[in-house]
């Protein structure tokens, strides 16, 4: 039996991305996979209480390096049914690519349809996935070199600068394969009406 | 992909609708794709040559604005296919006919009120109703089909009904409207037939609430309930069809529950329900279970999955509850289900949700001793 499992929530999906990575980095736990009710997504992981504490704290704290609503709690003991909540497990058979990834988060499609070829022209990245989950989130992720990748974000910054819609971007110069296994392949993605 | 993609993004399916019958009329433009993400927002993807896309896009910005609210209009002039093959977006392929009728498009916020237009329309004036769907944040639409001045009629009466029992966000009218518009309209469901009787329809936000309010419908009176729909925005309702009587009684009886546990958000009655209104709305389910356990059942409703999952588990560790599974009707609502005796079942909807409030907002917790069987059946969840 696990002996705990680790819950961080945020509003949008790019905060539950960027809290995987730092969660996974920062101690020894394994990530199950994420789940999303209209608008607020939740990833996570398992592994010992004091791992699992660890990483929830680190995991947290990154979160809100790019989003403001962050709710993260730990369940000791879980019993099974806690796990039949992780609807998007880690596909871990999955290839992913290796490199940066970039992540481009705004309330509405429209803006990724030209935000994501202004990426891809701008520097060697690849759009590996386009998440959408409910309430308008809609996800990009990019993947290339760390240097391609930040450029692709900076553009996309500047492309999008007056639409006000635009909430958050990241980049993870190195992500963890399980992070990307989870989130960087397409097939999968949180729903959408 | 050597020719001009535009892309155009509305809250609202008239304002979306409108708006690409004006782009395709006024330029050599196509539907390749269509994406609907929540709340509303839907997005066209029009294809051809550039000056033709620019053309396009100009004039749907302008329609955009004239039925709802405009997000993104834009050209790309040559768009890149390694970003476009990773686009969600639906291939566009006409799936509704398209004929030489006029077509009209009734907007409401919940389904009541869409029920009650379209009931409406289809008395006012000679028109068929073609279909309904939602798309998020609330908004759902019906269509119908006929003359224009039939149409013109029916939307207006339509309109008129919808006020009276919640709120219209939109309508359109197109006298003519261009066959390339298919891929955005809802598909005509397929006839159930049978069904006649009066309609009562309790809509209510949260699967907790719809669950209790279906219930006590069914006990207060003999009516069928024929469906849970989910209208979007986390909005569900409770489709009762039966004797004027009856179903009066029943949707007392779903008003009141709904007052008790919460989240009451709009009720239609009509008295005497149009045959396509009944056949496009009230499809019979199929028997999805059968029986079902004759046990008591929980259910804790949050805006939270950490707060849920915290609540799911303090549930089974404080009673000998079993957990039946969870529900989204979207909205950031979740709900979960346990099952067990009257008395544990209790004590753990009071533990879930005491815990459950500590880490997210408890929408609702509600002990149901014994869940009529018709309920049962028609639960959408597994």
């Amino acid at each position: 039996m696990t002996a705990s499992i680790g819950m961080i929530e945020v509003e949008g999906i790019a905060g539950i991305i960027v809290a995987a990575d730092a969660a996974v980095k920062s101690a020894d736990v394994e990530l199950l996979g994420w789940d999303s009710i209209g608008g607020f997504t939740t990833v996570f992981f398992s592994g010992s209480i004091s791992d699992v504490d660890a990483a929830l704290k680190s995991g947290a704290a990154a979160a809100r390096e790019v989003v403001e609503h962050v709710v993260a709690a730990p369940v000791t003991q879980p019993q099974p049914a806690c796990l039949e909540f992780v609807t998007n497990p880690v596909n871990k058979d999955a290839v992913t690519k290796s490199g940066a990834l970039g992540i481009v988060e705004t309330r509405g499609y429209g803006a990724h349809v030209y935000g994501d070829d202004e990426m891809v022209k701008t520097a060697a990245v690849d759009v590996v996935h386009v998440i959408t989950v409910h309430n308008r989130v809609v996800c990009s992720l990019v993947q290339g070199d760390v240097g391609a990748v930040r450029e692709a974000i900076a553009r996309v910054q500047t492309r999008l600068r007056g639409y006000e819609h635009l909430m958050c971007t990241a980049v993870l110069p190195q992500p963890r394969p399980e992070v990307l296994q989870a989130f960087a392949i397409k097939a999968g993605g949180g729903g959408g009406v | 992909m050597s020719k001009a993609i535009g892309v155009l993004e509305t809250r609202g399916m008239a304002s979306l609708l409108g708006a690409t019958d004006a782009m395709l009329k006024a330029a050599d433009v196509c539907v390749i794709g269509r994406h609907g993400i929540g709340s509303g927002w839907v997005t066209v993807v029009v294809e051809g040559d550039v000056a033709a896309v620019q053309t396009a896009i100009a004039i749907g910005r302008a329609q955009a604005q004239r039925h709802g609210e405009l997000i993104v209009a834009e050209v790309i002039a040559r768009p890149e296919a390694r970003a476009q093959d990773a686009m969600p977006h639906a291939v566009a392929s006409a799936e509704v006919e398209i004929d030489q009728r006029a077509l009209g498009l009734l907007e409401t916020q919940g389904l009541a009120p869409l029920i009650a237009g379209a009931d409406a329309m289809a008395k006012a004036a000679d028109v068929e109703v073609c279909g309904w769907a939602f798309i998020g944040g609330a908004l759902c639409h019906v269509l119908v089909r006929g003359d224009v001045a039939a149409v013109q009629t029916a939307i207006e009466t339509g309109r008129r009904a919808a006020e009276k029992v919640g709120t219209v966000y939109a309508t359109l009218v197109l006298p003519q409207p261009i066959a390339g518009v298919a891929p955005l309209l809802p598909l005509t469901p397929q006839s159930t037939g049978g069904r006649t009787g009066a309609l009562g329809v309790v809509e209510v936000i949260g699967y907790a609430a719809v669950v209790a309010v279906a219930d006590a419908m069914v006990k207060a009176a003999e009516v069928d309930i024929q469906r849970l729909s989910i209208g979007s925005g986390g909005r569900i309702s409770a489709l009762a069809v039966g004797s004027l009587d009856d179903v009066q009684a029943a949707v007392q009886a779903g008003r009141e529950m709904a007052g008790q546990v919460g989240g009451l958000d709009g009720v239609a009655l009509v008295s005497r329900p149009d045959a396509a209104t009944m056949s496009c709305f009230v499809s019979v389910l199929e028997e999805v279970r059968q029986g079902g356990a004759r046990r008591a059942m929980g259910l804790i409703e949050t805006r939270s999955t950490v707060a849920l999952v915290r609540a799911v588990d303090q549930m089974l560790k404080s009673a000998d509850v079993s957990y039946e599974g969870s529900y989204k009707v979207g909205y950031f609502l979740t709900a979960s289900i346990v099952r067990g005796d009257v008395g544990a079942v209790r004590v753990a909807i009071d533990a879930g949700a005491q815990e459950a409030a500590k880490h997210g907002e408890l929408v609702a917790a509600h002990v149901i001793p014994q869940l009529y069987e018709e309920v049962e059946r028609r639960l959408p969840h597994h």
